[in-house]
C-alpha cells in the first residue's frame, strides 16, 4: 500500500543523494590529482632550469668554484659535513672503518673480491678498563676468539688485519661459489656442496668432448682460511673414460687450485671452444 | 572513466616526484662537488651564532646541532687516521651519472701511509637492485712514489688490473709499516 510506496520512494531518494554525493567525491578527487600534477611539473621544470644552469656554469676545469659569499654559517656546516662523510666512506673502502662511541670504538671491517665489495661487519669494542669485544656481527664459523685471545689485548690493529685476512677469504670464497652457480649453472649437474666457511666445496660439473659430454666431479678444500684459493682440488671423471680426459681432469685440478672458481670455468670453456 | 583518470594522474604523480628526487640529488651534487669553502670559512662558521638560520627548505638542523654533528665526525676521522697510519691529503669526487638505480662517481685520492706516498684515481659504481646496494670499483689507477721496489709495482699494476681497492689498502698498510721499521732500524744504525 502507500506505506511501502512511500518507503520505496524513500529508498531511492537516498540511494540518489548517496550516488550524487560519491560523483561528487570523485570530481573533487580528479580535481585535487589534476592540480597535484601541475604543482610538480611545474617543480621539476624549475629544478631543471636550476640543474641546467649549474652545468652551464661548470667549465672543463674541475674545482670551479661558485659563488660562496652569501652562504649561511649552516649551509657552510652542512657543505663541511658532506665532506667529512665522504671521507669516512673512503675509510669504509680502505676496509677498516670505525666510529667513536661512549664506552670504546665500534669499527666496522669492510670485504670485497677485486673490486666488488660485499658484506661489511662491525665489531663494538669497549676500550676501559681493558679492551674486549661488546657486540659484533662476526659469523659463528670465524674463529673470531681465537683471534682476539691472541691479538686482542696487546695489539689491536694486528687483531683486526688477522680478522680482516679471515673475513676477506671467506668473502672471496663465498663470491667465487655464487659467481659459478650465478653464471655456470648448465655446465653444474645438481647443486654445490660446501660447508658454511666455504672451504669445502663438492660438485659434479659436465665437459664437453667431441659432441659428447662427460661428468666430473670436483672436491676443493681451503686448508689456509685465509685464502680464498684452495690448498687442494681433486677432479675425477665419475665413469671410466680414455686417457685424454683423465688429462683434462688433472689440468683442472692444477687451474683450480691457482685461479678463482669462476675464472677457471670460463677459462676451459672457452679454451674447448678453440678445440672444437 | 574516471577510475582509469584517477591511476594516469596518479602514476604521473608517482613518476615526477621520482625525477624530481632525481633532480634535487643532481643539483645537491654540483653543489658540493662545485664549492669550496676554507678553513678559515669553516672556522667561522663553527664560531658563529647565527640564531636564526634559515636553510633553503625546512628540516634543516640548528646550528648547534650542526656543530656537534660536524665535531663527532671530525673526531672519528682523525681517530680513524692515527689509527691505521693511513693519512689523507686531498680528495675529490664528481658525480659523472646519476639515475634512479645507478650512481657513478669519479674519485680523485691522495694521501701517505707512514712514509710512503700515493695518489689514486677510480670510479665508484653503485647499483640499487631491489633492497641491495652493490658498490664495483672500475677504473683504477695507482701511482706510488716506490719505483725502487719491484714487488711494489708488481702489486700495483696487479691491483689496478683487478681494481682491487681494498688489496691495494691492506697490503700498503703492512708494507707500509714494514718499510718504516726498516727505515728507523737504519736511522738507528747512522
Amino acid at each position: 500500500g502507500v506505506f511501502t510506496y512511500l518507503e520505496m520512494l524513500e529508498a531511492q531518494a537516498h540511494e540518489a543523494g548517496r550516488k550524487q554525493e560519491e560523483k561528487k567525491q570523485q570530481e573533487e578527487k580528479l580535481a585535487r590529482l589534476k592540480k597535484r600534477v601541475k604543482e610538480l611539473r611545474t617543480q621539476k621544470d624549475k629544478l631543471q632550469a636550476k640543474v641546467d644552469l649549474q652545468q652551464k656554469g661548470q667549465t672543463g676545469r674541475e674545482g670551479t668554484v661558485s659563488d660562496t659569499t652569501d652562504a649561511s654559517a649552516g649551509a657552510v656546516l652542512e657543505w663541511k659535513i658532506r665532506r667529512v662523510k665522504g671521507m669516512l666512506q673512503v675509510f669504509c673502502l680502505t676496509g677498516i672503518s670505525g666510529k667513536l662511541t661512549k664506552q670504546g670504538v665500534c669499527f666496522s671491517i669492510s670485504t670485497a673480491y677485486e673490486g666488488t665489495y660485499l658484506d661489511s661487519y662491525y665489531l663494538d669494542l669497549l676500550t676501559r678498563p681493558e679492551v674486549r669485544i661488546h657486540h659484533h656481527s662476526v659469523p659463528i664459523f670465524i674463529p673470531l676468539e681465537q683471534i682476539a685471545k691472541r691479538y686482542l689485548q696487546t695489539d689491536i690493529r694486528r687483531f683486526l688485519s688477522v680478522l680482516s685476512d679471515h673475513l676477506n677469504a671467506y668473502a672471496g670464497r663465498k663470491y667465487q661459489a655464487d659467481q659459478l652457480q650465478e653464471h655456470f649453472s648448465d655446465q653444474l649437474e645438481g647443486t654445490l656442496q660446501r660447508n658454511s666457511l666455504y672451504n669445502l666445496l663438492v660438485f659434479n660439473y659436465k665437459v664437453p668432448r667431441e659432441g659428447k659430454t662427460f661428468p666430473f666431479s670436483a672436491r676443493l678444500i681451503y686448508r689456509d682460511l685465509c685464502c680464498s684459493l684452495p690448498t687442494e682440488a681433486m677432479v675425477s671423471c665419475t665413469v671410466k673414460v680414455p686417457e685424454s680426459l683423465e688429462e683434462t681432469a688433472a689440468a683442472h685440478s692444477e687451474l683450480f687450485r691457482h685461479v678463482a672458481l669462476h675464472k677457471a670455468f670460463c677459462s676451459f670453456n672457452s679454451a674447448e671452444e678453440k678445440v672444437a | 572513466m574516471d577510475n582509469s583518470m584517477c591511476q594516469v594522474y596518479e602514476d604521473e604523480i608517482q613518476s615526477l616526484e621520482e625525477e624530481i628526487k632525481l633532480l634535487t640529488e643532481q643539483y645537491e651534487d654540483i653543489q658540493q662537488e662545485s664549492t669550496f669553502y676554507s678553513e678559515e670559512e669553516i672556522l667561522m662558521a663553527i664560531k658563529s651564532f647565527q640564531s636564526d638560520f634559515q636553510g633553503e627548505s625546512k628540516g634543516h638542523e640548528s646550528l648547534p646541532d650542526l656543530k656537534a654533528q660536524l665535531e663527532s665526525l671530525e673526531a672519528d676521522l682523525s681517530f680513524l687516521m692515527k689509527f691505521t697510519s693511513i693519512q689523507f691529503t686531498s680528495h675529490s669526487k664528481k658525480t659523472v651519472e646519476r639515475t634512479r638505480n645507478r650512481t657513478v662517481q669519479k674519485h680523485r685520492l691522495s694521501g701517505n701511509c707512514y712514509s710512503l706516498s700515493f695518489q689514486l684515481e677510480f670510479q665508484l659504481l653503485e647499483m640499487q637492485d631491489k633492497e641491495k646496494v652493490s658498490t664495483v670499483i672500475t677504473d683504477l689507477s695507482v701511482v706510488m712514489e716506490s719505483g725502487e721496489d719491484v714487488n711494489v709495482s708488481k702489486f700495483v699494476s696487479r691491483t689496478e688490473e683487478r681494481g682491487d681497492l681494498l688489496a691495494f689498502f691492506r697490503s700498503l698498510s703492512s708494507y707500509a709499516e714494514w718499510f718504516e721499521h726498516r727505515r728507523r732500524t737504519f736511522l738507528h744504525f747512522k
